[in-house]
């Protein structure tokens, strides 16, 4: 089979089964653990785009999540919108707010990553001290759950059904991106920024793009968070919360969608998974980083993408 | 006098105290091959970053067609029909040749982030128009068959053609080449020689910096000597070969003329 058709068929046949998972009645704690990870993995999709396709490092998408999740909260829990416009405010709020970044996008490598993690810093803040509007270090209580055309989704199962599909949804869209006229521009300007310009790349433009889409995705995604565990508090929006993120993106793979995904999966699983052996979890998590690092810069998705060659056959 | 395509008037570019390019006058004619040469140093590759746009100038004007362009960005350059090639190679190196040629075709074409999150037809439609482009301008060159290689493990002077390729698909007005013959062999070089005569014959105008005296001498119309940022001499191949302080700036004083090798 051809190399990208395989891929394709591979895309499909994980959508379905995450689609037809809740057939099998699973456990709500296990749908709940699987909905944060789909929310975990729209906001390293939006990292992707911008670290993986463009090139530019940022340690601040917690700060996108945490207006999307706030803006989302807010509008519904206060101003009793309705969960489809909160969430697409979000969206648009996050990457508003993310034109902020025009100017540091003459920034590269760890000048760029600082400013990223600065602005993380001061929306945190923000969340944490103007208590009149975000409810302070006690939080935003009060969020309604997710509906759709006036129907609850009460059930765990319809909330991970929403999320997977969100994520599905910025999947597919970044897909497109990626394999388009933009796509391959801001490729370009990741492997070399002054061939992109003697191409006649507007560099300054496409990289604040970048930023925006990965902002309104991350918004997306702080929504979905929000009306999923509907209390917020800005301890779940700190520079942790930008590393883990970023975390997903690395380990995943860089320039890899489905890499993303799976980093997601990882990052949030993993420490779940090893909550018997208590204290030490983010110690043995920590040396699983290390590892899957040392297995090679491609991460998760270069490794399974080197177990598949051998089923597949080159593209002409 | 037939028409300039592009002008440098007083040209100079200082780094700290360094004059790289000194108040250097320079005249391009439409549908020419002008040569650059000059010792090691003489400015050559500052003077073409001053017309691609890569560096500011610090003082003087370029013009192209007409239209004072010194204060663009090399972007908009690219976008009016100025394009180059780079002399230490820079290529998307993990990217296949036809995409690399199909970067080139990004200044000319439209289809932005929406239309390429809904895949209209239009957007499908040029899809397909860059990608035919690309592929012709591959094998104008000579890489028919590497289309789907990663630039970064073609060999070298691959390369060297990709580099040709990706600044010659979108067709420019003008088309800088940095060195394109260095590291050929002489098989190599000679097809190259061949290959910008054909780029001229496809309507580019070339401005040509070279070391590889041969490549130069049997190609160019015109040529610019430079040393020590400024200008030397100026002249048609066969003059400059017997210019005096020309051969003076190559080989120190001397009296024997310099065969075309020596000039190398």
């Amino acid at each position: 089979m051809e190399s990208a058709r395989l891929k394709r068929s591979l895309t499909g046949i994980v959508l379905l089964a995450l689609a037809a998972l809740p057939l099998f009645e699973p456990h709500q704690f296990v749908l709940h653990m699987l909905s944060l990870v789909a929310i975990s993995a729209t906001a390293a999709l939006g990292l992707q785009l911008l670290l993986g396709f463009s090139g530019q490092l940022s340690i601040g998408q917690a700060a996108f999540y945490g207006i999307g999740a706030y803006a989302s909260g807010l509008l519904s829990a206060k101003l009793g919108m309705p969960f489809i416009v909160a969430f697409f405010a979000a969206g648009v709020i996050a990457a508003v707010v993310s034109l902020v970044m025009v100017p540091i996008t003459r920034l590269t490598g760890a000048a760029l990553a600082v400013a990223t993690l600065g602005f993380s810093i001061l929306v945190y803040l923000v969340l944490k001290n103007e208590e009149w509007l975000t409810g302070g270090s006690f939080g935003l209580m009060g969020i309604p759950r997710a509906s759709l055309f006036g129907y609850v989704l009460a059930k765990p199962a319809y909330a991970y059904l929403l999320c997977v599909a969100v994520a599905a949804a910025v999947y597919l869209s970044l897909l497109r991106l990626q394999r388009s006229r933009f796509g391959r521009a801001i490729n370009a300007i990741r492997q070399n920024e002054d061939a992109a310009r003697a191409c006649g790349v507007k560099v300054t433009l496409l990289k604040s793009q970048c930023f925006v889409i990965a902002a309104f995705v991350a918004g997306l995604a702080g929504s979905l968070y929000a009306h999923q565990v509907r209390y917020l508090a800005p301890t779940d929006f700190t520079f942790w919360k930008s590393v883990e993120i970023l975390i997903m993106v690395v380990i995943g793979g860089m320039g890899s969608l489905f890499g993303a995904v799976l980093g997601a999966a990882v990052v949030v699983l993993v420490p779940e998974v090893l909550r018997e052996v208590g204290d030490y979890r983010m110690l043995i998590f920590g040396a699983i980083l290390m590892v899957v690092m040392l297995f090679g810069e491609g991460g998760i998705a270069g490794f399974l993408e080197q177990c598949l060659r051998p089923f597949s056959k080159p593209r002409a | 006098m037939p028409e300039a395509l592009l002008e440098a008037a007083g040209l100079s570019r200082r780094f700290g105290g360094l004059a790289a390019v000194d108040a250097v006058d320079l005249r391009v004619e439409r549908g020419a091959i002008h040569g650059l040469i000059g010792p090691n140093g003489a400015g050559k590759t500052t003077l073409l970053n001053l017309i691609a746009g890569a560096l500011a100038v610090t003082r003087g004007t370029v013009s192209f067609r007409g239209a004072d362009i010194t204060r663009w960005d090399a972007a908009r350059r690219a976008q009016a029909g100025i394009r180059r090639t780079f002399q230490n190679l820079k290529l998307f190196a993990e990217m296949s040749a036809l995409e690399n040629a199909s970067i080139g075709l990004h200044a000319g074409t439209h289809a932005g982030i929406f239309a390429a999150l809904a895949r209209t037809p239009a957007q499908r439609a040029e899809e397909e128009r860059i990608f035919a482009r690309a592929r012709r301008a591959l094998e104008f060159v000579g890489l028919g068959g590497d289309a789907g290689v990663a630039a970064g493990k073609l060999p070298y002077g691959h390369r060297r053609l990709l580099e040709i390729a990706r600044a010659f698909v979108a067709e420019p007005a003008l088309i800088l080449l940095d060195e394109p013959a260095a590291g050929l062999n002489q098989t190599e070089a000679a097809n190259l020689s061949r290959l910008i005569g054909r780029i001229r014959d496809a309507g580019c105008t070339v401005v040509l910096v070279e070391h590889h005296m041969d490549v130069v001498m049997s190609v160019c119309d015109q040529v610019t000597v430079l040393n020590y940022g400024r200008k030397l001499a100026e002249g048609r191949p066969a003059e400059i070969q017997r210019d005096a302080q020309v051969i003076e700036a190559y080989l120190g004083r001397g009296d024997a003329p310099p065969s075309k090798h020596a000039l190398a």
